[in-house]
């Protein structure tokens, strides 16, 4: 019983959150500009995870993650607007259209995580790091080029799909999903080869399949946060997600702490919620990007492996124990330490 | 019939000839150590049997089958385990999960069972679990399940290090200098703990070692290397009184000097 209390209860506080944000609105005390913030802190912490997934958990070093995003938001914006029609959507076909939408962005963003990460995750640190900035700048020059999605103009008329309660949702699934990955022997893979690569090797993981799994995952995941920023959004263009945007993403990953999902929530929310918080302190408004940089420069000095580097929340954790215990379906199990002999 | 077939092994790293015509033929059940001085070569022969390094001469067979231009990993998959000099753990990782990492390639996972967490995938994690732990439960390492690899004594990281290469269910054992800093009464142990490899898990092992206490009790065979080549071959006491063996060790002036050590 009390495994299952302790199951339901973050699904209890999300959807309590989601309530209590809605009464926020609903009484003023929130603007819809306050919930735009929390939207794209929501994108950016489900970015900020696909990034741990590559950076912190299987130690590989990517540094044009905006390219995946930006595949991602154009090809669900591609889906949503050019081939269904954007605001011409039946009202009752929206929400599929948006689903098709999103997976779409996932899929070409994953298919073309498979495509670079063939080639280049046989390189290790520095030169993977190299081809991932390439990637990300071949991207944003690409589409600048491409007419009939806006080229260097970029897409407007994108229907505003995503709202706050869809960003809370892929927030969640993709903490729940992520946490099922780094807990399965995929994530141990990932794992033992960012731990010790020749040892990995000679443990019998192949090394290059796990690093591709764990990169095309990380992109997919990336593709629908990219498509939920494009409907949030309504317009997208190419610089929106240059270097500036990986370099953020880096940021928010490591003030967070790698290999920690609880990390990448608290990184992603509260560096996105920050330079807009600063901007309520009138004089300071000049002053925002000094505080927002100090602000990190006071996180690395003082946590340096990040603000839960090495630490994860208990529900986003898995514990070995849970392994063992009654099942709802009431399978009967025993601990091995039971065992007598 | 041999389980593992090496002939004229040979490396040449620029020009320079680190090891030079090893033949092996090893049986089931075996203790055989490689001694040598340093840089004769012993590592270099454990990294062309694990496939870090291509041999450019020669041929390695585990069971009649032909191993070479396989990748290490797969090596490892084909049932040849290592240990290394340098311990080299996940040491960020606890003790049961280093040794769950080395079943991935056994286990029947699929990705999407895995992002799902089915049933199916949580029976197959408790199974790996439980294999885990009976490992570690008989090198005494159970207690110690949950910590931190990096945490744990040098002794029982050694340790570890082979219930991990255990894990791979690997027909040959290649443990390269398993007492490397070990005190006395951890290097009785360790031989212990050997000798329980071949004994009750059947396992054929390949050792390098220095502490010829250490090797001179357990090794069936000794292999003696020098400068890359095999300079001589035999059981303990055969080696032990090679006069190319006490040169090798003492250099040339003191072929008399009896070698006890």
């Amino acid at each position: 019983m009390k495994s299952i209390i302790r199951k339901i209860l973050p699904l209890i506080g999300v959807v309590a959150l989601y309530y209590l944000i809605m009464y926020l609105k609903s009484i003023k005390v929130m603007n819809p500009y306050h919930i735009q913030v929390l939207m794209f802190a929501g994108v950016n912490i489900i970015m900020t995870i696909s990034l741990n997934i590559v950076n912190g958990f299987t130690g590989q070093f990517c540094i044009g993650h905006a390219g995946f995003m930006s595949l991602g938001a154009y090809g669900a914006s591609i889906v949503t607007t050019l081939i269904f029609g954007g605001f011409s959507v039946a009202p009752n076909l929206r929400i599929p259209v948006f689903l098709l939408g999103l997976l779409a962005g996932g899929l070409v963003a994953g298919a073309v995580g498979l495509l670079i990460g063939i080639p280049t995750l046989k390189l290790k640190g520095d030169y993977l790091a190299i081809v991932t900035l390439a990637f990300g700048e071949i991207v944003r020059a690409t589409l600048r080029l491409i007419e009939p999605i806006g080229a260097a103009r970029g897409m407007i008329g994108i229907p505003p799909y995503t709202n706050f309660a869809w960003v809370l949702f892929f927030v969640v699934l993709t903490l729940i999903v992520a946490r099922n990955f780094i807990y399965s022997k995929h994530g141990r893979a990932c794992i033992a080869i960012r731990d010790n690569e020749i040892a990995a090797d000679a443990m019998g993981i192949n090394t290059t399949k796990y690093k591709i799994i764990s990169f095309v995952f990380a992109a997919f995941i990336a593709g629908v946060a990219g498509g939920l920023y494009a409907h949030v959004m309504s317009f997208i263009q190419p610089d929106t997600f240059s270097f500036v945007k990986s370099s953020d993403l880096l940021v928010y990953l490591y003030a967070g702490g790698t290999g920690s999902l609880t990390g990448s929530v608290l990184g992603g929310l509260l560096l996105t919620v920050l330079p807009e918080a600063l901007r309520a302190f009138g004089n300071l408004v000049n002053w925002r990007i000094v505080i927002y940089a100090v602000t990190l420069v006071i996180i690395m000095l003082y946590r340096p492996l990040g603000l839960c580097g090495g630490k994860e929340l208990p529900f986003l954790k898995i514990n070995r124990k849970s392994l063992y215990e009654k099942s709802i379906f009431s399978r009967k199990t025993i601990h091995p330490s039971e065992i007598s002999n | 019939m041999s389980i593992l077939e090496i002939k004229n092994l040979s490396i040449e790293f620029g020009g320079l000839k680190a090891v030079d015509d090893f033949s092996l033929s090893l049986e089931e059940r075996e203790i055989i150590a490689i001694i040598g001085p340093n840089g004769a070569g012993k590592t270099t022969i454990f990294n062309m049997l694990t496939g870090i390094y291509a041999p450019t001469k020669g041929s390695i067979e585990l069971n009649g089958e032909s191993l070479l231009g396989l990748k290490p990993f797969q090596f490892a998959q084909k049932g040849i385990a290592r240990t290394f000099q340098n311990i080299r753990l996940f040491a960020a990782s606890t003790v049961i999960d280093n040794v769950k990492m080395a079943y991935t390639h056994k286990s029947s996972e699929s990705f999407f069972e895995s992002i799902l967490r089915t049933p199916k995938m949580v029976q197959e994690e408790r199974m790996i679990d439980e294999r885990a732990i009976h490992l570690l439960k008989k090198f005494d390492l159970d207690s110690k399940a949950d910590i931190l690899a990096k945490n744990l004594p040098y002794g029982a990281q050694r340790r570890l290090e082979i219930v991990r290469a255990l894990m791979l269910e690997p027909k040959i054992l290649l443990l390269d200098e398993p007492v490397a800093g070990m005190i006395t009464t951890e290097l009785d142990d360790m031989a212990k703990m050997v000798r329980e490899l071949r004994d009750k898990l059947g396992l054929t092992i390949i050792l390098i070692e220095h502490h010829m206490n250490f090797v001179m009790p357990i090794a069936d065979r000794i292999k003696v290397l020098n400068f890359g080549e095999t300079i001589a071959e035999g059981s303990a006491d055969e080696v032990q009184n090679n006069p190319d063996v006490i040169a090798a060790y003492l250099g040339g002036g003191y072929k008399n000097v009896n070698t006890n050590a």
